[in-house]
Formats: C-alpha cells, sequence, structure tokens
C-alpha cells in the first residue's frame, strides 16, 4: 500500500508554476499575465532565489483563483479583495468554484481537453442526461497533488540534504496497524503498512517497483485531471 | 475599443404619473460593424466538423447535392482553417478526420466516396463530429459542428431534451452546433432544439441546392462573429416588472436568457411588457445587462443600460402616438409567438383550431399600415395556412422555423427574403 503525502511547502520557478496552474486550469497562462498580477497586487510579489524569482503554494492558490474568477467574469478589480485573504480561505474560495461546476457558472473559456473529455464521458453514458460532468477532484487537491510532483521535479534526489537522506524506514502507528514510513525526498512519503513484505532485491523486486510506480503514475495523471 | 449598442425603443415615449400603466419596449441591439480594414485574411480561424447523414433517405439527389456543398465548403476555406468530415447512418464514418484545408483536393476525393446506408445514428455522428473538432480545439478560432440531416433520429440516443442537454454542454466548452434539416422529413423539434441548445444556427432547406448558399451565409456569419454565447438579464426598479417577453429566449442561469450570436451588421430586437406602478419623475424603470464572449478572447464582456423615460398624465400619454416602426417589431415578435401556439394546436389534432389561429394573426397583422417586412410575414402567414391543407406537416416545419427567428439565427433563403 502506498500512499504519497503532499505538504504546501514546493517552491517553483516561474516556469513551473504556469505549467502547473495551468494543468489545473485546463488553460495556457502566460508570464506576462503572471507579472500583470504581481504589480496590481493579485499575486504576492515572488521571493528570490539569486537573480530569478521563486514562488510557492500561496502564489499558486492566488493565480489559479483570480484565473478561475476572471473566466467567470469578474473584473480584476472584483477579485482583488479575494487574494489578500490567508491561504486556508483562497482554498475554500476554490472548493466553492469547484463546487459551483460547469453548469452553474460556465467558465468561458472551454478548453479542448475539457470538451474532449466531455464527449467521451459522454460515450460511456449515453443515456445520462447529466449535461454538466466534472471533476470531483477541488482545484485545492489538485494543486496539493501537483505540488508534490514539483516538489519532486524541483529537488532532484542528488540535491536533497544529508538530513533527508534518512536510508532506512521509521515506523509509526496507524489504527492499531503498523506502517513503515520512508522519506524519498523533501515532502515525499512513502508508507507501506508491515504486512506488506517486499520481494528480495532482484528482479522480482524490480518488477513490484515498476508495479508501483506505474501505479502513481496512475493517480498523478488521476490527481491533475 | 468597439462595443455593441443597446437601445430602448418604447412604443410610447413616456409612462403615467396618475396610475398604474403598460409599458410596450423593444430593445434593439446593433453589434458594430466589420472595421473596414477587416479583410478575410484578418477574419478568425474556423475549426469545423461537417457531419453529413448518409442514412438510405438521403440517397440519390440529397446526396449528391450534399457532397456538392461540402466540396463547396472545402472550397471556400484556407489553410488556416480546419475541417473534418464525418457521415453517419447506423455507423459513424470519418471520412476526413480534422486537418488543416490547405489544399481542397483530399477532402474532395473523399467526399465522393460517401453513398447512402442504413439508419440515423444522428447524436453518435453529431458526437463524432465534435470529438474532432475538439480534439483541435483552438479558444481563437470559431469551432464549430455543422450537422445536415433529412431524417428522424432513430438509432443510438433519440430523445430530444437529452440531445439538447448533451449539445448545451460542449456549448459551454467552447464547441457550437448548427443544425440543417434537408427536406420533408426531418424532425424540426429536435433540429431546432439542437441549435439553440449549441448557440449555433438553424437552417430549413426545402431543397438540396440551396446546400451552397447555406454554406456560404454560415461561413459568413462565422467570420462576422462579434459575440458568443450571448445573454441578456432583465432587472425591473421601483416596482416595474417584467410582465412578458416575446421573444422564445432559452433561459441561463440566474434569471438570464440567451441571444443568438452577435453579428456584424445584425440588429437583434427584443420584446418587452412590463407593468408599472403610478411612476415619479426619473426613477429608473428597468436595467438591461448584454453580456457576451467575444471570438479569440476567454473574457465575457458586458454592456449595462439603465431605463429612464419622462411621466406624464395617463390622459395625455393616450394622446401620444405609437411608434410605427416599434410598433411593426412588436408585432412581428408576437407573430412568431404565435406560431408556436398554432402548432400546438395542430400536434393536439386541431387543424381547425391551428387554421383559425392562423387566420386570426394574419387578420390582426394586415390591419397595420403596410410595409414591406409586413407584406412579407403576411406572404409568409398565408402559405402556412394553405400548407395547413395540402401538406399539414410541412406547413408545421416552416412555422417551426419561423417561430423560432425571435431567439435563434434562422437562416433564411435569399428567394424567402425577396
Amino acid at each position: 500500500m502506498v500512499k504519497v503525502f503532499a505538504p504546501a511547502d514546493a517552491l517553483y520557478g516561474l516556469e513551473e508554476l504556469l505549467l502547473v496552474a495551468g494543468k489545473l486550469l485546463d488553460e495556457e497562462i502566460s508570464p506576462r499575465t503572471v507579472r500583470l498580477y504581481a504589480t496590481q497586487g493579485l499575486i504576492d510579489r515572488p521571493g528570490k532565489e539569486g537573480r530569478s524569482a521563486v514562488y510557492g503554494h500561496r502564489h499558486l492558490l492566488q493565480l489559479v483563483l483570480v484565473r478561475a474568477l476572471a473566466r467567470r467574469g469578474l473584473s480584476l478589480s472584483a477579485i482583488a479583495p479575494f487574494c489578500v485573504l490567508a491561504d486556508a480561505d483562497l482554498e475554500q474560495q476554490l472548493e466553492q468554484l469547484d463546487g459551483e461546476g460547469a453548469a452553474a457558472a460556465a467558465p468561458s473559456v472551454a478548453t479542448g481537453n475539457e470538451a474532449l473529455r466531455y464527449l467521451r464521458d459522454l460515450s460511456g453514458t449515453s443515456d445520462d442526461a447529466d449535461a454538466a460532468g466534472g471533476d470531483s477532484l477541488s482545484f485545492a487537491r489538485k494543486a496539493a497533488a501537483m505540488g508534490s510532483v514539483l516538489g519532486m521535479l524541483n529537488k532532484p534526489l542528488s540535491s536533497r540534504s544529508r538530513s533527508d537522506r534518512t536510508p532506512t524506514g521509521s515506523r509509526s502507528s496507524d489504527n492499531g496497524s503498523r506502517w513503515l514510513r520512508f522519506t524519498l525526498a523533501p515532502g515525499i512519503e512513502v508508507h507501506v503498512r508491515d504486512s506488506v513484505l517486499p520481494p528480495p532485491a532482484g528482479p522480482r523486486r524490480q518488477q513490484w517497483l515498476q508495479h508501483l510506480l506505474d501505479r502513481l503514475n496512475a493517480l498523478l495523471d488521476d490527481a491533475s485531471r | 475599443m468597439t462595443r455593441p449598442t443597446l437601445r430602448f425603443r418604447p412604443l410610447r415615449p413616456a409612462v403615467a404619473s396618475d396610475r398604474p400603466s403598460t409599458l410596450d419596449l423593444l430593445l434593439t441591439i446593433t453589434p458594430p460593424p466589420l472595421p473596414a480594414a477587416a479583410s478575410l485574411r484578418e477574419r478568425p480561424p474556423l475549426n469545423l466538423a461537417l457531419v453529413i447523414d448518409r442514412s438510405g433517405s438521403m440517397g440519390g439527389t440529397k446526396l449528391s447535392y450534399a457532397r456538392k456543398a461540402a466540396r463547396f465548403l472545402a472550397g471556400e476555406l484556407t489553410g488556416r482553417d480546419r475541417l473534418a468530415i464525418v457521415s453517419f447512418d447506423n455507423e459513424v464514418q470519418i471520412v476526413v478526420p480534422l486537418r488543416p484545408v490547405a489544399d481542397p483536393q483530399p477532402f474532395i476525393a473523399a467526399i465522393n466516396t460517401i453513398h447512402s446506408g442504413g439508419s440515423t445514428a444522428l447524436f453518435d455522428g453529431w458526437r463524432a463530429g465534435a470529438t474532432q473538432v475538439a480534439e483541435h480545439l483552438d479558444p481563437a478560432a470559431m469551432n464549430r459542428v455543422l450537422l445536415l440531416s433529412d431524417g428522424q433520429a432513430n438509432h443510438g440516443l433519440t430523445d430530444t431534451d437529452q440531445i439538447a442537454a448533451k449539445v448545451a454542454g460542449l456549448t459551454q466548452r467552447g464547441i457550437s452546433t448548427s443544425a440543417f434539416g434537408l427536406g420533408d422529413d426531418f424532425d424540426e423539434d429536435l433540429m431546432g432544439a439542437m441549435a439553440a441548445a449549441g448557440d449555433g444556427t438553424l437552417a430549413h432547406i426545402e431543397t438540396p441546392s440551396q446546400l451552397a448558399d447555406l454554406y456560404a451565409s454560415e461561413l459568413q456569419g462565422l467570420t462576422s462573429t462579434f459575440g458568443r454565447r450571448v445573454s441578456l438579464g432583465l432587472r425591473g426598479k421601483h416596482g416595474a416588472e417584467v410582465v412578458d417577453l416575446l421573444n422564445d429566449l432559452t433561459p441561463t442561469g440566474a434569471g438570464n436568457h440567451q441571444l443568438p450570436n452577435l453579428r456584424a451588421g445584425q440588429e437583434l430586437n427584443v420584446g418587452l411588457q412590463l407593468e408599472l406602478p403610478a411612476w415619479s419623475p426619473n426613477q429608473e424603470i428597468l436595467s438591461v445587462r448584454l453580456a457576451w464572449e467575444a471570438p479569440g478572447s476567454g473574457d465575457r464582456q458586458s454592456l449595462i443600460e439603465h431605463l429612464h423615460l419622462p411621466v406624464m398624465e395617463s390622459e395625455e400619454l393616450k394622446q401620444l402616438e405609437p411608434d410605427d416602426a416599434v410598433a411593426e417589431q412588436l408585432a412581428l415578435l408576437r407573430a412568431n409567438r404565435e406560431r408556436r401556439r398554432v402548432i400546438t394546436e395542430l400536434d393536439r389534432g386541431d387543424v381547425l383550431s391551428a387554421s383559425a389561429s392562423l387566420g386570426k394573426l394574419f387578420g390582426d397583422l394586415s390591419a397595420m399600415p403596410a410595409t414591406p417586412r409586413l407584406t412579407r410575414e403576411l406572404n409568409l402567414l398565408s402559405d402556412k395556412l394553405a400548407l395547413l391543407k395540402s401538406d399539414p406537416n410541412r406547413s408545421r416545419k416552416n412555422l417551426r422555423r419561423e417561430s423560432q427567428r425571435s431567439s435563434l439565427n434562422v437562416w433564411e433563403s435569399d428567394d424567402e427574403q425577396t
């Protein structure tokens, strides 16, 4: 059994921020848009790492919220008051937007992926009159899931700090069952119930790991949808 | 930036100060003209799927014209545009997958291979065409499915409401749908519902030779589209209440209504009736919000106008001459709506009442001052009245189409306009 925990401490460069937000929103966002929002105070000023800008979870939430509201026809000045909210409130705003769904608010920009997914859903359930369709995952949850992926990309294993390089798992107890906890990278953990016996080192273990990797891949794809 | 204008045109230019009054009002929405510099090169790219019914009933002349018109369409597009050709009977065939129309020859060759066959899987055909468009959906382009059918959907999903709901779902995701019915046997209610839900054009074509004209007009309409997914919000103020909306507009969320696409050079008229209590001067009567999405940008734009009118005593108000142009437009809108009643009577099998209703409508309109437009309308009505006896099915089809002129872009051939 594998679980991925995604803390909200991922850091992004501008490119990565655009990529993650773009995936969440199903639209392409240009660097100019982000700079514009930053100069208008809709997004906090980015941090600096050397000469390049560094963005965090809050920036991502702000960007996604501004775009999502703008697509619903709100002017930037109407959106501004939301952007200064605390992170938890930003997430809540996004959750509520999600809950409205396509049927209620009809985002003005529909993207190919969305239209295509909609049509594919139609083929599976051609007797189902639900025209709204839509995703069950909230923006905030998708953001969290995507954050974990970016965290991995951001901090490749080779550059992780020494303290994170804990080769042995630690044990924890959860609801009476015992779990092995492995830290793979900062912010990325794998939990394995102790009743699960990993195969011994060798081809079978490689096969087992490959299987888990495929599964993880699929879950990440689902989460980013 | 150019924007549409919204004009308030009251039948009488005042409201009563001493007692409740009724206000007949026309809203006229005028999209800005195409900028003179807008050459063909600057139009938004088109991303189209042409979905052609090839069920058995299309065999012979109809299909040969449908092929000819499809070849014409391919010839009119450029390398910036994408086109897919899909045909369906009980099975769907992707004749040409969506691709840029750099050279129309491959399209023409493929179109010539379409032959007629089985039953009518209309929904599956639509979905296949839509999927072609969706795979290259371009927010900067006009993305549309053109559905041509001569028959009743009798294979796969066939329920009108369900199909319309699915078409509406796709409209929200950026792909519109136009529905073209050909001949005497197509399902006018289904095609009308699809075009309404699809934010597209509705056409009824009696003879297949009109197809090329229709496609030309559709291309022209697509390239001159100023706003799509247009919504109209009406809010009576200070006790004024909108009691009647003459157009048959699809409700959207939040008490608003869907209008047809805004096209350069094409005015839209919306007829309203309001009930007002005794009115005080300088009080706002109505606020109207028009919102639309400009092709090529995801942002919704909007325009809000507020109506104020002078007040006077009701006796004085009665003396005011009504505005003839407004009276004419309101009468035409009422005539469209009255057709819906005639259809209801026909569907009950009550041809007598239907004829009587049509006759009364004809009488009401003929009592008005003659104008070219009214004369044309009277001709349309008398045609339908005659058809009720000889060919009630065709009469119903035409009545349905004409009734939707105030809520949809409905194609009319040049013969009908003159």
